[in-house]
């Protein structure tokens, strides 16, 4: 993994408004060295499809007007289901603090509130990409 | 100004020198927010080109729209909300109207912001609105929800303000056709429909192609017009451009370029000035830098003005820049939420020392979630503190006349034009969208804003000083995910009820008058509006309309 670039597919919701966090994550994890391939859903399998596609070794998914929990939900089944259950899952965004224990529970390894440095996400990646598992 | 250099003058000025000799050389040097440099202390002599000879609610507006400000009625009280169906947003609306929210001379005023699914023109059966639902906003898609929300209220003194996405069109025509199930004729109606197209330049969402978005926004312009007078049919969304990253100069100079987009196309239209452009109006951000803040305020009255006469208006009050702040949600922090109520406050004294007409004041828990029933009370009330408690509004335009507030405005009006002035050189607003320029650029200054907050050049509090370590483990409101359910069984109540082969028909005529828009032949909305008589639907409507113009995405 250390040889190779990081890949993460950063995928927001095709209706989900204000898009300035995301852009600027997507922004801050190409200065880290990542390759970040931005994507626009509609459903939540959709995500689960791109990640197979662009064999990602990372999914965040970026979160403005709500839904976590229904994404979560849905998406780690749907990664399960393609077999990439080596790929590490991050949320960030507008999500509530009280909700990262119940995201992780559904297989979430990590969510972060909005606002950080964008390099405290990339160290975050680097430092459990790969050793990660939605077992 | 005229402004003779006295004796007296020179010699404060030396003693001033004197005493900061010792330490004048370390100071650093401090800039606005738009990267305007500041001195630490303005005279007389910076007024030396300004023109000060000026007086609230005379052209061109600088110090004011109205010749007393705020002491004849103050600014209105327009909180967003909407959450759930139309029944627990109809609940809302009452408990607001119960804790004092009010407009001009106690009209109630409702700034009620749709769930992403509605905006972007999707019915609650629709597989890609789950997750959404009446969740940051109120799902209302049927003639029944319509009808709801404007029950009992009193058409003459009530303003709907309703912040649609794309679905403006079919939102104007669902309410138009409610009004009319009430046997009230639509010159009663008043409000504002968003009419955001241009937001397509700065915020990455689908919309309609560059060359329809504006077409669409003229129709419903010109059937307000004919039909609904009172109606404020198009609201210029700088706060879209700076929460996307803009400065407050950029907020300036593409948020009055965007307005100017919209009299070209109005004008090339075959409006004439003074049909239209009077009943523009604009939603401002407004961060915590409370002197550039009230500078901006105060350059975009003058400009718009400016705007205005130099394009044909010649009523003065058609030159009003009529302006709703909605407080910047970006300058709130997750980290020690409570704190947030601080630069609220700040947000909200700005926009009042800036001479606003009409604010919006988010929640201390807005970087979490929806705002519960407390901290949307407290944000009100915020207002209410400033409006009844702090004596703001009691003379108008209170820091006209100081050496830095009038500086600051002129060269802020400066640096906007410039801008301005090269973007409309280039094709303006319209041109800019499809370039992608302006997005480039504000996408650029939120970059190095990142930047600057990541290294700690810009402090904020909580997040790059004074760091907790402790979760704050916040309880945000919460709207049931059963909400979900019941607009699905809402929506299907509905379609069981209609007349099937009336609404077809219907949507036949809309598919028709959608061609007619695009060959120039005829209009859109009377289709919508006999649309909605037949009880077709927000979701419904825009299927046909997506199909007419397109849907592009902006990267």
């Amino acid at each position: 993994m250390s040889q190779e670039r990081i890949k993460v597919l950063l995928a927001k919701k095709k209706i989900d408004v204000h898009g300035r966090g995301t852009k600027l994550i997507a922004r801050e994890l190409r200065d880290a060295g990542m390759e970040v391939v931005y994507f626009r859903f509609g459903v939540v399998e959709e995500i689960a499809e791109a990640a197979l596609q662009e064999d990602v070794d990372v999914v965040a998914v970026s979160i403005m007007t709500s839904g976590q929990m229904q994404v979560a939900r849905e998406l780690i089944p749907a990664l399960k289901e393609r077999g990439m259950t080596d790929v590490l899952v991050i949320m960030g965004g507008i999500i509530p603090e009280v909700d990262f224990e119940p995201l992780r529970e559904l297989g979430v390894h990590r969510c972060f509130p909005p606002g950080l440095p964008g390099g405290v996400v990339a160290d975050y990646i680097r430092e459990n990409v790969g050793t990660a598992t939605l077992a | 100004m005229k402004f003779e250099l006295s004796d007296k003058f020179e010699a404060a000025k030396e003693t001033w020198a004197a005493r900061r000799a010792r330490y004048a050389d370390r100071l650093r040097p401090a800039k606005t927010l738009s990267g305007l440099p500041v001195k630490t202390v303005y005279t007389p002599e910076d007024l030396a080109d300004s023109d000060l000879e000026e007086m609230p609610g005379a052209y061109p507006f600088t110090r004011g729209l109205h010749p007393d400000g705020y002491a004849l009625t103050p600014w209105m009280q327009q909180m967003v909300f909407g959450y759930g169906t139309i029944e627990e947003t109809r609940q809302k609306m009452e408990k607001m109207v119960a804790e004092g929210m009010e407009g001009y001379f106690g009209h109630k005023v409702f700034n009620t912001v749709y769930d992403i699914p509605c905006m972007y023109g999707i019915d609650a059966d629709h597989p890609e609105a789950k997750g959404n639902l009446g969740q940051c906003g109120v799902h209302m898609s049927t003639g029944d929800d319509y009808d709801e929300l404007i029950r009992g209220w009193d058409l003459e003194t009530t303003n709907f303000s309703m912040i649609t996405g794309d679905n403006c069109l079919p939102a104007l025509a669902l309410l138009a056709a409610a009004v009319e199930r009430r046997g009230e004729p639509l010159h009663k109606l008043h409000g504002n429909s968003m009419n955001w197209y241009p937001r397509i330049a700065v915020q990455d969402i689908p919309s309609w192609e560059p060359k329809w978005g504006y077409a669409l926004m003229i129709d419903l312009i010109k059937w307000a017009k004919d039909n609904a007078p009172a109606w404020n049919p198009a609201n210029i969304f700088m706060y879209g451009l700076s929460e996307a990253g803009a400065t407050p100069v950029q907020e300036l100079a593409y948020g009055l370029s965007w307005g100017k987009s919209i009299i070209d196309a109005g004008l090339e239209a075959g409006l004439a000035p003074d049909d239209f452009i009077g009943r523009l109006s604009f939603q401002i951000g407004c961060t915590v830098n409370l002197f550039e803040e009230v500078a901006k305020f105060r350059a975009h009255r003058r400009m718009w003005a400016k705007i205005c006469k130099e394009a044909g208006v010649t009523k003065p009050s058609n030159m009003h820049a009529r302006v709703h702040v909605h407080t910047s949600g970006y300058v709130l922090t997750q980290q020690q939420l409570m704190n947030n109520n601080a630069r609220i406050t700040l947000q909200a004294l700005a926009a009042v020392l800036g001479g606003v007409q009409s604010i919006h004041t988010c929640s201390y828990d807005e970087a979490v979630g929806v705002p519960t029933e407390e901290s949307h009370r407290t944000a009100l009330r915020t207002q209410q503190i400033l409006m009844l408690e702090s004596g703001v509004r009691d003379v108008a335009d209170p820091l006209g006349g100081s050496y830095y507030v009038e500086k600051l405005t002129d060269e802020m009006e400066a640096a906007a034009w410039e801008i301005y002035e090269e973007l409309e050189a280039s094709g303006g607003y319209r041109r800019g969208i499809e370039t992608g320029e302006i997005k480039r650029n504000i996408d650029n200054a939120s970059y190095e804003m990142k930047k600057r907050i990541n290294s700690g050049d810009l402090p904020v509090v909580g997040v790059n000083r004074y760091v907790s370590e402790q979760t704050e483990n916040y309880e945000p409101f919460r709207i049931d995910e059963a909400i979900e359910d019941k607009a699905r069984a809402r929506l299907e109540a509905y379609r069981a009820k209609r007349d099937q082969a009336a609404v077809d028909e219907a949507l036949e005529g809309v598919r028709e008058a959608c061609q007619a828009l695009k060959d120039g032949t005829g209009p859109l909305m009377p289709a919508l509006v006999e649309a909605a008589r037949k009880g077709v639907t927000n979701g419904e409507m825009m299927v046909p309309m997506r199909e007419a113009f397109g849907w592009y995405v902006s990267e």
